[in-house]
């Protein structure tokens, strides 16, 4: 097991978002969360990462075995270095280069030698199909372009596991598809990722588990075929129906 | 007959007030190393998570920013001597400049915690969370990718602020300090209140061209500083 999340917590104020998921991940797993719109399912992503604090929950990572709640900096770090997060809005930084956003992480976080970071983050801006913008800004760079640059820059640190927080939601629609291309290009090279998104066609085409969330619980979970050809939770059904066209089935 | 308006006194009276742009310049300077120093912990204050630092933070620049320049001055200049003699301490033969770069710093350190806060909380927190993300600790963060935005984002604020506190400055001499103002009082009571008029021009030409080399300046430090800000034109 590469990654075992239980019974995480999370609430805002009197608002309960999170009610005691817990989340499994092997190596090489593409697993998508699916949900409605405030389920749950970019917190939990956050809790992993501690962008938000779980107020309660356990994580074992590799191993690295902490209380969600009460993890020290260095345990924080010490995860932080094996999960790379890609963000809705991006987030590059912009006041440098897109291969200065992918290698400030390698030369400052990770202590990588500067021509050494150089070569890896243009290897993995070639990845993603951005060898011309090696010196481009942030600000220079439609949204699709910046959002390939975000997973570079995750890509590039060779984490365990990459996180996706709704990385086309975003996008203008027809930008969606070069990111997702991208997504779909490293998970076939093997990279564990776990996904938050809304498009149904990457969880039915890449994941190889997809989990339902809704109301701050995990509701059902299986492979593509279990949840969308033959769901089992009244709630799942609502959901899919609400954003797949009636004949969803065909698809499959 | 003596003309009413005597060009001369322009160009005469330029190198004199010169020598005291020296002065002034002391004076502001300071007064924007304090200011600012006082101003980036009002800003921490204001930015943190503590109420009580943050009402202070708040309280003391409404205050400050309520009170005119030249209320605050003599505030300072009658005030810290009456307090510090009530301790026992004699202030009365400290020179004046002191007071005067008090009173500025206080001041200029009201307006820069806030064009220090605004131009931090102008730049989007998503960036710092990626920073943390690809294992950089909170200062470097801080130090290598919110400071140097929000710098950019201050940079005219600043300008402008500093170009403010030199003109105000020139309320100093109210209390006798020997600036280029107060130097250009002094030519006129030599003169014995006659050709007022183009000592003050003299004056106004000086502070012209200052503010015209400071704002110039300013300008430049935005461009060099801005990249990734502007689209900048590849080939």
């Amino acid at each position: 097991m590469m990654l075992e999340i239980t019974n995480i917590h999370k609430s805002f104020g009197e608002n309960e978002i999170l009610k005691g998921v817990d989340l499994k991940i092997e190596k090489g797993d593409v697993v998508v969360i699916l949900g409605p719109s405030g389920s749950g399912k970019t917190t939990l992503l956050r809790c992993i990462n501690f962008l938000e604090k779980a107020d309660q929950g356990h994580a074992i990572f590799g191993d690295i075995d902490v209380n969600l709640k009460t993890a020290s900096k260095k345990a924080i770090h010490g995860i932080r270095q094996k999960i790379a997060f890609v963000f809705q809005n991006y987030n590059l930084f912009n006041n440098k280069t897109a291969l200065e956003n992918v290698t400030e992480g390698l030369v400052i976080g990770r202590k990588i030698a500067k021509a050494e970071a150089n070569e890896i983050g243009k290897k993995a801006l070639d990845k993603v199909g951005l060898s011309e913008k090696y010196n481009a800004y942030p600000i220079e760079l439609s949204g699709g372009q910046q959002q390939r640059v975000g997973i570079a820059r995750a890509v590039a640190l060779n984490p365990d596991i990459i996180l996706f927080d709704e990385p086309t939601s975003a996008l203008d629609p027809e930008l969606v598809g070069e990111v997702l291309t991208v997504m779909k290009q490293i998970a076939k090279e093997g990279t564990t990722m776990l996904v938050v998104t809304h498009e149904m066609s990457f969880a039915k085409d890449v994941a190889n588990r997809v989990i339902f969330m809704d109301a701050g619980v995990v509701v059902e979970e299986g492979s593509p075929k279990d949840i969308f050809v033959k769901p089992k939770e009244e709630r799942t059904r609502k959901f899919l129906k609400r954003v797949l066209p009636e004949d969803y089935i065909f698809y499959i | 007959m003596e003309k009413y308006f005597d060009v001369s006194y322009i160009v005469e009276s330029v190198p004199m007030l010169i020598p005291f742009l020296k002065v002034t310049l002391m004076v502001a300077g300071l007064s924007v190393l304090f200011g600012t120093i006082l101003g980036f912990i009002l800003a921490a204050m204001k930015i943190g998570n503590s109420k009580i630092a943050k009402k202070i933070a708040y309280g003391y620049t409404t205050i400050l920013r309520c009170t005119p320049s030249i209320v605050l001055l003599f505030l300072t200049y009658y005030g810290i001597p009456a307090i510090a003699d009530n301790f026992g301490v004699n202030l009365n033969d400290i020179d004046k400049a002191v007071f005067v770069v008090i009173t500025f710093s206080l001041q200029f350190a009201a307006v820069m915690s806030e064009v220090i806060r605004t131009s931090y909380e102008s730049i989007d927190r998503g960036q710092f969370e990626a920073a943390v993300c690809v294992g950089l600790s909170n200062t470097q963060a801080y130090w290598r990718i919110i400071l140097p935005q929000a710098f950019v984002v201050a940079l005219p604020n600043f300008g402008n602020s500093l170009l403010e506190l030199m003109k105000e400055g020139a309320l100093a001499y109210t209390i006798g300090l020997i600036d280029i103002m107060g130097k250009a009082e002094l030519i006129i009571a030599g003169n014995y209140n006659t050709h007022a008029l183009e000592i003050y021009l003299a004056l106004a030409v000086i502070y012209w061209i200052l503010s015209i080399a400071i704002e110039q300046l300013f300008l430049k430090l935005e461009k060099v500083f801005s990249k990734g800000k502007q689209v900048i034109t590849t080939t």
